[in-house]
């Protein structure tokens, strides 16, 4: 990631704030991108449903609500710390930066395990991937949410980096990193509502 | 390119069609570089057309079929297969240029020379369960159309799932080029192209459930390990073409920043990019 904006305070004046996109440009892109991929597989997942509404509701109720309302809060509360972050970061307190960001981590992980343990307990009462067109997507698109949350810790170490190390210190690469985090975080409640609570 | 050598380059090519090419080939600093980017150009489509319209192999055919399909199969595109697959094996080499042309953009940055070296190895290999064994195991089928069709069932799996459900290559490259531009210093690519090499990683992990399922969107054909994938990759594959064919504009055959186009120099309103910056 480029380093050209290194250093760079949190005031800006009125005509770029009017003008800002919080972090990398680019950033923005994936976003976009993801969220036509995205957009596609959840259209897919809602056309099947469409054509087996029965099939879906019934394998859905195996599901606890409770789990997928936990797993929620634990990744908005993780992306309400990454947004302090952001804003400690900008007010220059960068050990309140640092912190914050550990704090993501903290309930990232813990959303991680509590996914891990749903798996461990679905797969334990005989529903696995190949179980019905349900589970199929169950999986899937948790799995696949699972792996981008993964390279969220990547990403989140990066913006640790940046934070820590005064000569290279980068506003922008912080709010670049934190844009993917709460596309995680956006992903994961669109997943949300699909599979737990569209009936 | 040293300067007496540029010193005694024709100032202006011809205008004629032909003539300018030949000017090209015989003065223009670039000619390699547009040589493999132009082999870039007529390989995927070439490939394209081998594969969807030649051998129709593309898109996949269900997976579900049972022996006597799958006989049949191969009997209806057997032509297309010989033919298709003949003219896959003397164009293959081609990948080598490609391949080349690929890694000379991470030469190009300001990263180390391990990133295009691991590029050209992932991408050597790529070529096995991307284009060969499917050519290969495709043309025994037609050629042999008298085996037992547990023999046929068998080529017809083989074929497929080397193809679509071996992207653990393609994945890797990817990511050794998203680190590429995401490290690079010299502008060679723009940052967001790493973001979508990330999204073209991700997509090939997709294509893993093909091993399990053999109907719905998972399967081979599916919707998702296909479909969207292809969508995907058709933008990736477009999307770094036009990125190739910038760089190649822009090259000094420096080692420092790549310098921008004289269109791009031109003062520009601080639009939304810029006020990011």
């Amino acid at each position: 990631m480029t380093n050209a904006a290194s250093a760079q305070s949190g005031a800006r004046g009125p005509l770029e704030a009017a003008r800002f996109v919080p972090g990398q440009p680019d950033m923005w892109a994936f976003v976009l991108f993801e969220a036509f991929v995205f957009t596609s597989y959840f259209t897919v997942y809602v056309v099947s449903r469409a054509r087996n509404p029965d099939l879906f509701l019934a394998s859905q109720a195996h599901l606890d609500l409770r789990v997928g309302v936990v797993n929620t809060l634990l990744l908005l509360t993780s992306s309400l710390f990454v947004a302090r972050c952001v804003q400690a970061a900008r007010e220059g307190s960068y050990q309140a930066a640092t912190t914050n960001a550990f704090l993501t981590m903290f309930f990232g992980f813990a959303f991680l395990v509590s996914k891990l343990r749903e798996w461990v307990v679905e797969i334990g009462q005989g529903f696995t991937f190949t179980s019905d067109e349900f589970f199929s997507f169950y999986y899937f698109l948790t799995a696949i949410h699972f792996i981008h949350l993964l390279i969220g810790f990547v990403v989140l170490a990066v913006a640790v980096h940046q934070l820590r190390n005064p000569a290279r210190r980068s506003q922008v690469i912080v709010e670049t990193c934190a844009t993917y985090w709460h596309t995680i975080d956006f992903l994961w409640v669109l997943i949300f509502a699909l599979l737990y609570v569209m009936r | 390119m040293n300067e007496s050598a540029t010193a005694t380059v024709p100032a202006e090519p011809p205008r004629s069609f032909l003539r300018k090419i030949a000017w090209q080939l015989r003065h223009d600093e670039k000619r390699e570089l547009w040589i493999g980017w132009w082999t870039l150009v007529v390989f995927y489509n070439l490939y394209g057309l081998l594969f969807f319209v030649i051998t129709r192999t593309q898109p996949p055919p269900k997976p579900s079929l049972d022996p006597s399909e799958i006989v049949q199969w191969f009997a209806d595109r057997r032509h297309g297969l010989i033919y298709g697959y003949g003219i896959v094996f003397i164009v293959g080499g081609a990948t080598a240029i490609m391949n080349a042309t690929l890694a000379y953009s991470m030469r190009r940055m300001s990263v180390s020379r391990a990133f295009a070296y691991s590029y050209l190895v992932i991408y050597a290999l790529s070529t096995l369960p991307g284009m060969l064994l499917m050519g290969i195991v495709g043309t025994v089928g037609a050629m042999r159309p008298d085996r037992d069709p547990a023999l046929m069932v068998w080529l017809y799996d083989f074929a497929f799932l080397s193809f679509e459900g071996t992207m653990g290559v393609f994945l890797i490259g990817s990511l050794v080029w998203m680190v590429a531009v995401l490290l690079d210093e010299n502008g060679v690519f723009p940052k967001w192209f790493a973001y979508l090499n990330l999204c073209n990683a991700l997509t090939e992990v997709v294509v893993a459930p093909a091993w399990i399922f053999r109907s719905g969107p998972f399967a081979w054909n599916g919707t998702i390990a296909w479909w969207i994938n292809m969508g995907v990759f058709v933008t990736y594959t477009s999307v770094f073409l036009t990125l190739l064919r910038r760089l190649i504009l822009r090259e000094d055959f420096g080692t420092g920043p790549l310098p921008e186009l004289a269109k791009d120099r031109a003062p520009r309103s601080s639009g939304l990019l810029e006020a990011a910056r």
